[in-house]
């Protein structure tokens, strides 16, 4: 006979852990309110109970799966390799929001080496070309990491591909609409 | 605070006020942020957008809308504190917001903190039943309620919670309050039989004028436009009253110029009809209600102070 | 103002909206073009293997909202596009099933055990012609069952529920909606307690953000567009492109074999379908009225039933289901696109999305305000007019525009679609990732808005990886804050009753199958967890 997977039998545990560390720890800690508040002469339910009730949820799942499912045939599992996928495609898309975010303010930090009168970057947000370069060279980034994480090498075409959709991007959310903010333009 | 506001709005009228001129010469250093406090889509939010597309058309100043929603206004409070208060940011919420909510959210800040604008309109807040219970007036609900019925109160914030809270006190009626998000979930509440009264904030006016809903009584300072002879709540036996005042805010420490400038277009825009936003507030609200500078500022801060004074007697 | 009043407020609505224009003298509904630009996009995307309609919907949503604005005005344009949508998908995924042995969408999987074989045999433009006659049969018998039963059923409710028995209510959905999808009820509950959680951040009624570990970045709690394009769109762009990575050998361009013969659809064949389409309708319709059951499984339980009496009435030299023959296009066809319409029952008139499109259709509804879809929505008033319910009667004309598209020029644009295939997944899902994270930044302004959907992304991609549908995650986290509040009213409204939620007997109904539900389903026999 085959060895029986184990890992419903894992996974049921740690969603037992999860959802007991969350409904005793965290939501107690916090929240102002309890489970049932005493207001105006009446008790009502406080903020505590919809998350309690949530964790109940995951905890009986948990349960489930652990005691009622652990010899399930088919079971799945996280594999390295999965997790090394995960892992670069996540950090291609970090970094490029990041790049996104700091290009233009450091662009300006640079030019304002040279200024006696500095600029700054949150006045300038609006203006065509200061707007765009941020999330151009971001988007650029992204798409083309991801297509050759996806393709296992850099080519032409994967840079082509980040190109022409972030120009598209550009061209269909920024330039008809005056009041729609590319990244970064909002939060600076 | 309702002597102080049916005072003021007696004095002001229901017309535009003269703000000072040296409002003239001021333009804005880049584009304005405008934060919203209210749900995209609403009637709120439309008003913001709408103000701001005047202003945009009238005076060229460009505008950044952003919606910053939750906690009453308290959310789009907190976020203010850190912006700059050179005129590139400001924000629409309730009066509310500044008072009861900053009150009791208790985070520090008062509404010294902030720069109020002004007023754009006051909402017609009643207290509102369907006209199948057979209620025609405020009485015959009390009458109910005393009598042994039990009473579903509906109300859409913590404040209202209270006054309602302390009406039914006062009348020697233990009302079942519920809390329900949003003025229209009040009335829906309402029309469906989940709730048997509630207040309404004006929306209540074609279910009014229909004969299917019933104003029994105003919850303002001032009476109802629609029901001129429902009572006060003032005279039903509290001190507070529930009324609500749409407003702009800006970060604390705004200079003159700024702020005067900014308070007048916004006055400007929101009493001309000609306007989308005009003519929004006149459907809405039968015209705006401008309260400004340093009354807007006592207005904002006896809501602020008279918060304890509610918590404790609710509390009692 | 009775039905046929709010019928007529909803066409005229359609064609004579806010949003009009002439072109040359003739009058142009933009709704009317919404409906056909998202109905021929649904057809393309679908046509697409690894695009399904609701990447499309997810992806059109911000666009068409920058486009028209947050005004209840843009409700029509958009949601009918979004429907347009909706109803292309369901033909689409039909093409590269048929073309080349690969479903463009999950449900249309049966539709190459037959429509393959007849492809080989050269009879692929009449394989064509049945799947797109079955759908749009399927599609229009469930659009008039949805006209009929969703007033109907949002009455019944306003009138006999109470607020205990609507928290019940809501309980027995998402205890259904963890029970039937997928194989494992516990991985389906684990996936609702996980979107409750979600929901729950930031939100609650007391003034301190609730579980936000003090950060003003989550004290306003997740945004819906970035749980639910998160979860549902990321998560299946990372998992979708882990599937490409991992392949060693990518297949050539697809290719059909030569086509021969009569390619028409006479009588005498409809004829001889119409008995399975119509059996496939019903069933299809009766299940995509249950929130959480999906085309898939209609199309599944169409064909057996449908082989089921093939068996039975065919003759010797008709070939057997699974070897070309047109009944099993028919039957399963059919069958996966009468759920499109039946699907909108719960949404509509009760406000529970049961699938991924409801979702969105409730995406777009709360982003633009104006529109609550429930019980509340279906109120005929006596004097004064309910402009939601004319929104309701509105988007009901918008389906029946689609399905004019649908029977008139549907079919010839799907059989032009066969080379979406081509189109390099590669290349087109990192796209789609870039364009959601961005549809979600210019929806939401703030950058934490992209981190969190990143999260939930992320998050997406491990539960697919261990089984867990993202579906009830979704749902949950569309139904955790109505759920909360209807509690809270609840028990305020019975006098701060501990046992609200039993007290009443059709509340205590609700709860018994919310338990019996979970109970049955798992105890079923388990085959691979889907």
């Amino acid at each position: 006979m085959p060895a029986v997977s184990r890992s419903n039998l894992i996974l049921g545990l740690v969603c037992v852990a999860f959802a007991l560390g969350v409904a005793l720890i965290w939501v107690p800690l916090d929240t102002h309110t309890g489970i049932i508040e005493r207001v105006r002469g009446r008790y009502s339910i406080g903020d505590a109970l919809a998350p309690t009730v949530a964790t109940m949820f995951i905890l009986l799942g948990g349960v489930w799966l652990a005691l009622f499912e652990r010899r399930a045939r088919s079971q799945s599992v996280i594999d390295g390799d999965q997790l090394r996928f995960i892992s670069a495609m996540t950090g291609v898309v970090v970094l490029g929001v990041l790049i996104m975010r700091y290009t233009g303010p450091a662009l300006i930090e640079l030019i304002n080496q040279f200024r006696s009168d500095p600029l700054e970057y949150r006045l300038l947000r609006n203006t065509p070309g200061w707007r765009h370069v941020g999330f151009l060279l971001g988007g650029v980034f992204m798409v083309t990491g991801m297509v050759s994480i996806v393709e296992h090498g850099v080519s032409r075409r994967a840079v082509v591909t980040g190109l022409v959709a972030t120009l598209l991007l550009i061209v269909v959310f920024d330039l008809p609409f005056e009041d729609l903010l590319l990244p970064p333009n909002g939060d600076v | 605070m309702r002597k102080y506001v049916a005072a003021a709005v007696a004095a002001l009228g229901l017309a535009a006020s003269a703000v000072s001129a040296s409002a003239d010469d001021w333009a804005p250093p880049g584009p304005i942020k405008l934060m919203i406090a209210f749900a995209a889509g609403g009637g709120a939010d439309t008003q913001a957008r709408l103000v701001a597309d005047a202003l945009e058309t009238r005076l060229g100043w460009q505008f950044i809308p952003e919606q910053v929603t939750g906690g009453g206004g308290v959310n789009l409070l907190r976020a203010m504190q850190d912006e700059p208060n050179d005129g590139t940011v400001i924000g629409m919420i309730v009066a509310e917001s500044l008072g009861y909510n900053l009150f009791t959210a208790d985070v520090g800040l008062s509404p010294a903190d902030f720069t109020p604008l002004t007023t754009t309109a006051g909402a017609q807040m009643g207290i509102v039943s369907r006209s199948d219970t057979g209620w025609s007036s405020f009485e015959d609900m009390i009458a109910a309620g005393q009598g042994g019925q039990e009473i579903r109160f509906g109300v859409m914030s913590p404040r209202l919670a209270d006054v309602a809270y302390l009406l039914g006190q006062a009348q020697g009626v233990d009302l079942n309050i519920i809390t329900v998000r949003g003025g229209r979930a009040v009335l829906n509440g309402v029309t469906a039989g989940d709730m048997d009264v509630g207040f309404m904030a004006g929306i209540q006016g074609a279910g009014v004028a229909a004969g299917d809903l019933v104003n029994l009584a105003s919850a303002m300072s001032t009476p109802l436009v629609q029901t001129p002879d429902a009572p006060l709540i003032g005279d039903l036996g509290i001190e507070f009253s529930a009324d609500a005042f749409f407003m702009f805010v800006a970060p604390g420490g705004m200079a003159d110029a700024p702020r005067n400038a900014l308070s007048s277009a916004i006055a400007e825009v929101v009493s001309d009809p000609e306007t989308e936003a005009g003519a929004l507030i006149q459907r809405a609200f039968g015209g705006p209600l401008l309260i400004q500078g340093a009354d807007l500022e006592a207005l904002v801060t006896q809501g602020f102070d008279e918060s304890s004074v509610l918590l404790d007697t609710v509390s009692d | 103002m009775g039905v046929l009043d709010y019928i007529w407020l909803g066409v005229q609505a359609v064609f004579w909206g806010p949003e009009a224009f002439t072109l040359l003298g003739v009058y142009v509904s933009v709704t009317v073009l919404m409906v056909l630009a998202g109905f021929l996009l649904g057809i393309a995307v679908g046509a697409t293997p690894g695009l399904a309609g609701p990447f499309a919907m997810a992806i059109s949503l911000p666009i068409l909202i920058s486009v028209f604005g947050y005004s209840p005005d843009a409700l029509l344009p958009i949601m009918g596009f979004l429907i347009g949508i909706m109803k292309g998908a369901t033909i689409g995924g039909a093409v590269p099933a048929i073309l080349f042995n690969t479903p463009g969408t999950p449900d249309a999987f049966m539709t190459t055990l037959d429509g393959f074989p007849m492809a080989e045999r050269g009879q692929a433009q009449k394989a064509l012609r049945i799947a797109h006659f079955s759908s749009a049969a399927g599609d229009t018998f469930s659009d008039l069952v949805l006209f009929v039963c969703a007033p109907f059923l949002a009455i019944l409710v306003e009138a006999y529920l109470d607020l205990p028995e609507k928290a019940a209510l809501l309980i027995l959905s998402l205890s259904f909606i963890a029970a039937v999808i997928g194989g494992s009820p516990a991985k389906g509950l684990i996936s609702i307690g996980l979107g409750l959680l979600a929901v729950y951040v930031g939100t609650g009624e007391d003034f301190y953000p609730r579980m936000s570990l003090g950060s003003e970045e989550l004290s306003r709690g997740f945004p819906i567009t970035t749980a639910v394009l998160g979860v549902l769109i990321i998560g299946a762009v990372f998992k979708s492109l882990e599937e490409y990575w991992g392949e060693r050998r990518h297949l050539d361009p697809a290719q059909t074999p030569p086509q021969a013969g009569d390619q028409r659809l006479h009588w005498a064949d409809i004829r001889r379908l119409l008995p399975y389409i119509g059996r496939s309708a019903v069933i299809g319709t009766a299940i995509g009225a249950l929130p959480g059951v999906g085309s898939t499984m209609a199309a599944t339980l169409g064909y057996t039933v449908g082989r089921g009496r093939y068996q039975k009435s065919k003759s010797a030299r008709d070939p057997q289901f699974g070897e070309g023959a047109p009944e099993g296009i028919a039957a399963t066809e059919a069958a996966n696109s009468s759920v499109s319409g039946a699907n909108l029952i719960p949404v509509l008139s009760l406000g529970i999305p049961g699938n991924a499109a409801a979702v969105f259709l409730i995406l777009a509804a709360d982003s633009l305000g104006g529109f609550n879809p429930g019980p509340a929505v279906f109120r005929f008033s006596a004097d004064f007019v309910n402009p939601e319910l004319v929104v309701v009667f509105g988007l009901f004309t918008c389906m029946v525009i689609a399905n004019l598209f649908n029977w008139t020029i549907g079919g010839v644009f799907m059989r032009s679609m066969g080379f979406m295939i081509n189109i390099p997944k590669s290349l087109l899902l990192p796209s789609v990732l870039l364009l959601t994270l961005t549809a979600i930044y210019v929806q939401e302004t703030r950058l934490e808005a992209v981190w969190f959907a990143l999260g939930f992304g992320v998050l997406g991609y491990f539960m697919r990886v261990l089984a867990i549908s993202p579906l009830p995650f979704v749902v949950a986290f569309i139904l955790g804050k109505t759920l909360e509040e209807t509690s809270r009213q609840a028990y305020s409204a019975t006098g701060n009753d501990p046992f609200f939620l039993v007290s009443s007997p059709v509340a205590l109904i609700f709860m018994c199958l919310s338990v019996a539900v979970i109970v049955l389903s798992g105890r079923k026999p388990k085959g691979s967890a889907e």
